[in-house]
């Protein structure tokens, strides 16, 4: 199975490079609204995805037969909270997660010093969980703030 | 429009979509994910750190594909890179190097300092584009739908206060 998700994570690093998810000004004209390219990406793929979801929960069963089960994410203020900052970083470096990685495949090196934020950006979330948990009326630790 | 990437011409953006959809729908068929991405970032985490939040069970049971999956997502930019027009190390950032136009150790800065707000705003929101906005939206959640409006309306400001003001 190993393979199966790298190869995955290949097609799906390959798209987002080549389709401007992964690049900077592509993200900067989303942004500015100058560029409808990232908009129809993401409607496309929502469009699929939803109804494609519900066959798959309508059908119940994995390819291998196991009961599908779709772990839903909690509501709670960091929803918003995290996703401002979240959507301030991506602008800054023209990069969400997924594709931070991706353009460090490219080569490009600047890309580097992003992972490296947000990986220590990711711990400092996790150690400070505990004080964060009341204001942000965070789920208890051993849940998380949800997988995704 | 061109990629900064070799100046490669960008694919379509309802076939780019619909190949974000297959994998998706591929991911949760065959192996029952949902799709997320920065939930990578605390499995690498997970890897150094001994704090009780990294050794939750979601994150020791989601690293086994979860990580593989970034792996490919390198794979995959430097395979795109290969096929077109070769591999080469750079330091092009498109449209801040026109406006902008600060060398080697300021966009080091300027990256790092971005990559902090992701990687702790993608975890405070439980998901960035692929987790919320993605798989999320389509399954019709609402801490999706929150997320995904405070990150584009955040993205939209400051890329406006940067571009339309401030340079």
């Amino acid at each position: 199975m190993l393979l199966v998700y790298a190869i995955l994570g290949a097609l799906f690093g390959f798209v987002l490079s080549r389709s401007g998810a992964a690049d900077y000004d592509f993200i900067q004209g989303m942004f500015l609204l100058t560029n409808f390219q990232l908009y129809g990406i993401i409607g496309v793929a929502v469009a699929l995805t939803a109804p494609g979801i519900l066959l798959i929960k309508r059908y119940g069963r994995t390819a291998t037969g196991a009961p599908i089960v779709i772990e839903l994410k909690p509501l709670h203020r960091g929803n918003l909270v995290g996703g401002v900052l979240f959507g301030v970083g991506w602008a800054i470096t023209g990069m969400c997660p997924g594709p931070i990685l991706v353009n460090i495949g490219e080569g490009k090196v600047y890309a580097i010093a992003a992972l490296a934020g947000a990986l220590i950006g990711a711990g400092l979330f996790g150690v400070s969980y505990p004080r964060l948990a009341r204001p942000l009326g965070l789920p208890p630790l051993a849940r998380g703030t949800g997988d995704g | 429009m061109t990629l900064i990437l070799n100046d490669v011409l960008a694919i379509h953006w309802a076939i780019a979509g619909a190949a974000i959809a297959a994998i998706t729908l591929v991911l949760l068929f065959v192996s029952n994910r949902r799709l997320g991405i920065s939930t990578g970032f605390e499995d690498v985490c997970s890897l150094v750190l001994d704090a009780e939040y990294f050794r939750r069970a979601s994150v020791l049971s989601g690293r086994g594909w979860r990580l593989p999956f970034l792996v490919g997502l390198v794979l995959g930019g430097v395979v795109s890179a290969v096929l077109g027009g070769g591999w080469s190390p750079t330091w092009a950032l498109g449209m801040f190097d026109q406006r902008i136009g600060w060398g080697p150790a300021g966009k080091v800065a300027w990256m790092f300092g971005g990559g902090l707000l992701i990687g702790f705003g993608t975890r405070m929101a439980g998901g960035c584009t692929s987790g919320h906005g993605i798989f999320g939206l389509s399954n019709l959640e609402l801490p999706s739908l929150v997320s995904t409006v405070s990150f584009m309306v955040a993205g939209l400001v400051t890329t406006n206060l940067i571009y339309r003001v401030i340079v």
